[in-house]
C-alpha cells in the first residue's frame, strides 16, 4: 500500500505523460487478463449451477423413492404388526387351552432370545446414533471452525479496508472480492468432498439397507415356510381333536357298558353269596352223612366177621357130614360086592340058583342106588363146601373192603371238613366280592361322569382348534401379502442404490469443477495481487468485500445454529434410543418374570406351541428387521436432507461467487473504460488533470 | 356049555367082561403083600379064603400106569386049570347077561398081542365092552413069567402052574 501511495506521489512529484499511457495501457492490458479469467471463472461457476441443480433433482428423487421405502416399510410394519396380533390372537386362542397348552415356557424363553436379539439390535441403532452424533458434531467443528476462519478473513479484510482507506476503493474491493471468492472456493471445495463422503455414506447405507432387506425377505419367506407348517400342523391337531373327540365318545360309550357290566356282576356276586351259604349247608350235611355211613361200614364189618365164623361153622359139619357118607358109601360098596358074589354063586348053582340071582341083582340095585345117592350127596357137599370156601374168601374180602371204605370214608370226612372250611371261606371272599364289587359300581358311576367331562373337554378343544386353523389361515395370507411388499422393498432399494451411484458421480463431478474454480480462482487471486500493487482505486471493493464477508460470517453464524440444532435432535435420538435400550431391557426382565411363572405350564401340544414360537419368534425378527429398515430409512432421509441443504448451501455460495465474479467483471470493465479515458487524456497535449483520476 | 353070563370090570376107564364061571368071586383090597423077585405086573400076594393067591396088577399088565388102591378097587379071583389067581382092578360093581350075538369078531384092527387074549368087542347100550379070554390072558402071563430068569428050570409056559401045584 506504501508503495501505491509512493506511486502515486512520484506520479505527482514527475509527471510523465508516456510513462503514464504507458502505464495505462498496461493496465488496460492486465484488466483484458482479468475479464478473460473471470468469463473462465463464470461459466465455470455456470456450469457447476447446472450441475447442483442435477444433483438437485437426483435428491430429490432420491428422496422421494426414500419417502416410498419408509411407506412400504410402515406397511411391511403394519402387515407383520398384523401378523404379529394374529399370532397374538392365537397365542391367547392357546392360553385359552389354559393348562394343557406345552412349551409356553420355552416359547417364552425364545421370545425372551428374540427380545434379546431386539434390545441388541436397538442397541446397533443406537451406536449408529451416536456415530452419527460425532459425525454431526465433526461437521458442527468444521463449520465452527470455517466461522472462525471466515471471522479471520473479516478482521483481515477489515484491516485491508483501513488500510487501503486512500488507495483505489474498486481494486481493494476487487482484491477483497477476489479473496472471498478464493476463501469461498476453498469452502465449496471442502464441502463438496463433505458431500461426497456424505454421498458415499448414504450409498454405504443404502448398500446396507438392500441387504437388510434381502435378509428380510429370506427371513420373510422362512416365515411363511413355518407359517404354512404351523397351518398343516393345526390342521393335523384339529384332526387330532376330532379322534379324541371320538375316542372320548367311544370311552363314554364304553364306561356306560362298563357299569352296567359292573350292575350284572354285582347281581352275580349276591346270587354267588347266596349259593355259597346253601353250598356250605348243603356240606355239613354232607359231612353228617358220611358220618353216618363210617358207622355203617363198621356194623357192616362186624357183620362180616360173624357170617365168616358161621361160615368156619359150617364147613366143619359138612366135613362131618362127608364122613357119614363115605360110611354110607362104604357100606353100599360091600352090598355091592355081597350081592355080585351072590350073583356068581346063583349063576354057579343053575336052575336052583335062579330066583336067588334075582334077589340078588335086587340088592345090587339098591345098593347101586345108595351108591349113587351118597355120590349125589358127595357132589352137593362138595358143592356146599366150595360155596362156604368162596364165604369165607367173599366175607374176608368184604372186611378188607370195609377196612378200605371205612379208610375212604375217613378221608372223605377228612376232605368234606376241608371243603367245609374252603365253602365258608368262598362264603367270606363272595361276601367280600359282593361289598367290592358295590364299591366298583359307585366308581364307575364317577368314571362314567370323569368320561362324559372329558367328551365336553375334547369338544371344546376341537371348537378352539378350528379356531387356530382359521387364523393361521389368515396368518398364512398375511404372510403372503407381507411376501410380495418385501419383494417391493428390494426393487426399490435396488433402485435407490442405482440413484445413489448417480448422485456420487455428479458429486464427483462436482469437485472436479470445484478444483477447476478454485484453480482459476487462484490464478485471479494472482493477477488480483498485480492489480493491487498497481492501483489504489480498489478501497471500495475492500468495504464491499468487507461487507460480503460479515454477510458469510452471518451465513456461518446460521450454519453453525443449525449444526448445533442438528447435534440437539441427535443427542435426542440418543437419549431416545438410550430409553428404548432401557424398555427393551425392562421387557426382556418382565418376559423373564413370566417365563418364571410359565414354567409351570403343561406340556401339551407341544408341536402346536413350538410352531407358535417359531411364528412369533420369526414374527419378531421381521417386526425388527422391519424397524431397522425404518431406521435406516431416517437415516437416509436425515442424510438425504443433509445432503440437500448442503448442496443447496454449495449453490448458495456459488451464486455468490457468480456475484463477485460479475463485480469483478463491472471493476474490470470501469477500470478499463478508466484506463482508455486517461490513455485519452494523457494523449490530448499536455493533459487536463495533472492528478488524473486514478483514485477515482 | 358057556352060558351068556359075565363080570364086568374096569381098567383105565375101558370095560372089560369075563365070563362068570371063570370068576370065584370079588373082593375088596385092603393092602398088597410084595414078594420078592416077582414080575414086573406083579404087585405082590394076598390072602384070600384060607389060600395065597397072586395079585396081578391089570394097569400094569395092559400097559398102562399104576394106580392107588381106593374103595372102588376090586381083586378078581379067578379059577384057571385049578389054579387061583388075583386080578387088580379099577373097580368091578356088574354082573350081566350078554348075548352071543351081540359079541362082534375083535377084527384085523387088533392084531399083536392084545388080539391074543380078546375074544371080541360087545355093544350093550351105548357101552362098548371088551371081552376077554381068561385062557388066553393067563397063559400070555404064564409065557411072560415063563421067562423070566428066575424060573428057567421049570421050563417054559407051565412056572405059575407048576408052582401053584
Amino acid at each position: 500500500m506504501a508503495t501505491q501511495k509512493r506511486a502515486i506521489n512520484g506520479t505527482h512529484h514527475a509527471f510523465d505523460p508516456r510513462s503514464v499511457i504507458g502505464q495505462a495501457e498496461q493496465v488496460t492490458a492486465s484488466a483484458h487478463g482479468i475479464a478473460r479469467t473471470a468469463d473462465e471463472v463464470w461459466e465455470g461457476a455456470s456450469e457447476q449451477l447446472r450441475s447442483l441443480d442435477q444433483a438437485s433433482v437426483e435428491l430429490e428423487s432420491t428422496a422421494a423413492s426414500l419417502a416410498e421405502t419408509a411407506t412400504l416399510a410402515e406397511s411391511i410394519l403394519a402387515a407383520t404388526e398384523e401378523t404379529l396380533s394374529g399370532a397374538n390372537e392365537m397365542a391367547a386362542s392357546i392360553e385359552g387351552l389354559a393348562s394343557n397348552i406345552n412349551g409356553l415356557t420355552s416359547f417364552i424363553g425364545k421370545t425372551a432370545t428374540a427380545i434379546d436379539q431386539s434390545s441388541a439390535s436397538i442397541q446397533s441403532v443406537s451406536a449408529t446414533a451416536a456415530e452419527m452424533a460425532t459425525a454431526a458434531e465433526q461437521v458442527t467443528t468444521s463449520i465452527t471452525q470455517m466461522s472462525s476462519s471466515v471471522r479471520a478473513v473479516s478482521g483481515d479484510t477489515e484491516s485491508l479496508a483501513a488500510s487501503v482507506e486512500q488507495t483505489s476503493a474498486s481494486l481493494i474491493e476487487m482484491a477483497a472480492s477476489i479473496r472471498s471468492v478464493s476463501g469461498n472456493s476453498d469452502d465449496l471445495a471442502a464441502a463438496s468432498e463433505q458431500t461426497a463422503s456424505s454421498i458415499n455414506e448414504m450409498a454405504a447405507s443404502i448398500e446396507e439397507v438392500g441387504a437388510m432387506s434381502e435378509n428380510l425377505a429370506t427371513i420373510i419367506e422362512q416365515n411363511s415356510a413355518s407359517i404354512e407348517e404351523m397351518a398343516r400342523s393345526i390342521q393335523s391337531v384339529a384332526a387330532s381333536g376330532r379322534n379324541i373327540a371320538d375316542a372320548a365318545t367311544t370311552a363314554a360309550a364304553s364306561a356306560t357298558q362298563t357299569e352296567k357290566s359292573i350292575e350284572s356282576v354285582a347281581g352275580l356276586a349276591s346270587r354267588a353269596d347266596a349259593l355259597a351259604r346253601r353250598v356250605s349247608s348243603e356240606a355239613q350235611e354232607g359231612g353228617a352223612a358220611v358220618e353216618r355211613s363210617i358207622q355203617g361200614i363198621g356194623r357192616l364189618r362186624t357183620a362180616m366177621s360173624q357170617s365168616s365164623t358161621v361160615m368156619k361153622e359150617m364147613g366143619k359139619r359138612t366135613s362131618d357130614i362127608t364122613s357119614i357118607v363115605a360110611t354110607i358109601n362104604m357100606i353100599a360098596e360091600r352090598t355091592n360086592l355081597l350081592s355080585l358074589n351072590a350073583s356068581i354063586e346063583a349063576a354057579r348053582a343053575g336052575d336052583a340058583g335062579r330066583g336067588f340071582a334075582v334077589v340078588a341083582e335086587e340088592i345090587r340095585n339098591l345098593a347101586d342106588r345108595s351108591a349113587k345117592a351118597t355120590a349125589d350127596i358127595g357132589a352137593i357137599i362138595k358143592g356146599l363146601q366150595d360155596v362156604a370156601q368162596e364165604a369165607i374168601t367173599a366175607s374176608a374180602e368184604g372186611l378188607r373192603v370195609a377196612d378200605d371204605s371205612n379208610a375212604i370214608a375217613e378221608t372223605g370226612a377228612a376232605g368234606l371238613r376241608k371243603i367245609l372250611g374252603g365253602v365258608n371261606e368262598t362264603v367270606e371272599i363272595v361276601g367280600q366280592i359282593a361289598r367290592a364289587t358295590d364299591e366298583q359300581r359307585q366308581a364307575g358311576k364317577a368314571v362314567t361322569h370323569a368320561v362324559a367331562s372329558t367328551v365336553e373337554q375334547s369338544r371344546l378343544v376341537a371348537e378352539a382348534t378350528g379356531q387356530q386353523s382359521s387364523a393361521a389361515a389368515s396368518i398364512v395370507q398375511g404372510t403372503a401379502q407381507m411376501r410380495k411388499v418385501a419383494q417391493e422393498v428390494t426393487k426399490a432399494v435396488t433402485e435407490q442404490g442405482r440413484a445413489s451411484r448417480d448422485i456420487m458421480k455428479a458429486a464427483q463431478s462436482s469437485s472436479r469443477l470445484a478444483a477447476d474454480v478454485r484453480k482459476a480462482t487462484a490464478e485471479q487471486a494472482r493477477t488480483t495481487d498485480q492489480l493491487t500493487q498497481m492501483s489504489e482505486t480498489v478501497r471500495k471493493g475492500a468495504a464491499s468485500t468487507a461487507r460480503a464477508v460479515s454477510e458469510q460470517a452471518v451465513a456461518s453464524e446460521q450454519i453453525t445454529k443449525a449444526a448445533s440444532h442438528l447435534n440437539r435432535q441427535i443427542g435426542l435420538v440418543s437419549r431416545a434410543m438410550i430409553e428404548q435400550t432401557a424398555t427393551a431391557k425392562a421387557l426382556a426382565n418382565g418376559i423373564e418374570g413370566i417365563r418364571t411363572q410359565s414354567d409351570q405350564a403343561a406340556r401339551a401340544a407341544a408341536e402346536q406351541a413350538r410352531t407358535m414360537k417359531e411364528v412369533a419368534k420369526a414374527s419378531e425378527a421381521t417386526a425388527r428387521e422391519v424397524r431397522s429398515v425404518a431406521k435406516g430409512n431416517q437415516q437416509h432421509s436425515k442424510s438425504a436432507a443433509r445432503i440437500v441443504s448442503q448442496v443447496a448451501d454449495i449453490r448458495r455460495i456459488t451464486q455468490r461467487n457468480v456475484e463477485g465474479v460479475s463485480r469483478t467483471r463491472g471493476g474490470t470493465a470501469d477500470l478499463i473504460e478508466q484506463a482508455r479515458a486517461l490513455t485519452g487524456l494523457m494523449k490530448t497535449p499536455q493533459g487536463r488533470s495533472p492528478n488524473g483520476r486514478n483514485g477515482r | 356049555m358057556t352060558t351068556d353070563n359075565y363080570i364086568l370090570f374096569t381098567v383105565a376107564g375101558t370095560s372089560y367082561a369075563l365070563p362068570s364061571q371063570d370068576v370065584a368071586h370079588v373082593e375088596m383090597v385092603d393092602q398088597v403083600t410084595r414078594v420078592p423077585n416077582a414080575p414086573a405086573f406083579v404087585d405082590g400076594v394076598v390072602f384070600s379064603r384060607g389060600q395065597v393067591v397072586p395079585a396081578i396088577n391089570m394097569r400094569a399088565r395092559f400097559g398102562f400106569e399104576r394106580a392107588a388102591l381106593d374103595v372102588s378097587s376090586r381083586l378078581l379071583v379067578v379059577q384057571s386049570k385049578g389054579r387061583s389067581v388075583g386080578l387088580l382092578v379099577d373097580s368091578c360093581r356088574e354082573f350081566m347077561n350078554v348075548p352071543q350075538s351081540s359079541i362082534h369078531p375083535p377084527g384085523e384092527a387088533l392084531s399083536g398081542l392084545s388080539a391074543q387074549y380078546v375074544d371080541g368087542m360087545a355093544s350093550v347100550g351105548n357101552r362098548l365092552i371088551v371081552v376077554l379070554s381068561l385062557e388066553r390072558l393067563l397063559g400070555s402071563t404064564e409065557h411072560a413069567v415063563a421067562t423070566r430068569p428066575r424060573e428057567q428050570a421049570s421050563g417054559e409056559g407051565h412056572g405059575y402052574t407048576e408052582t401053584r401045584n
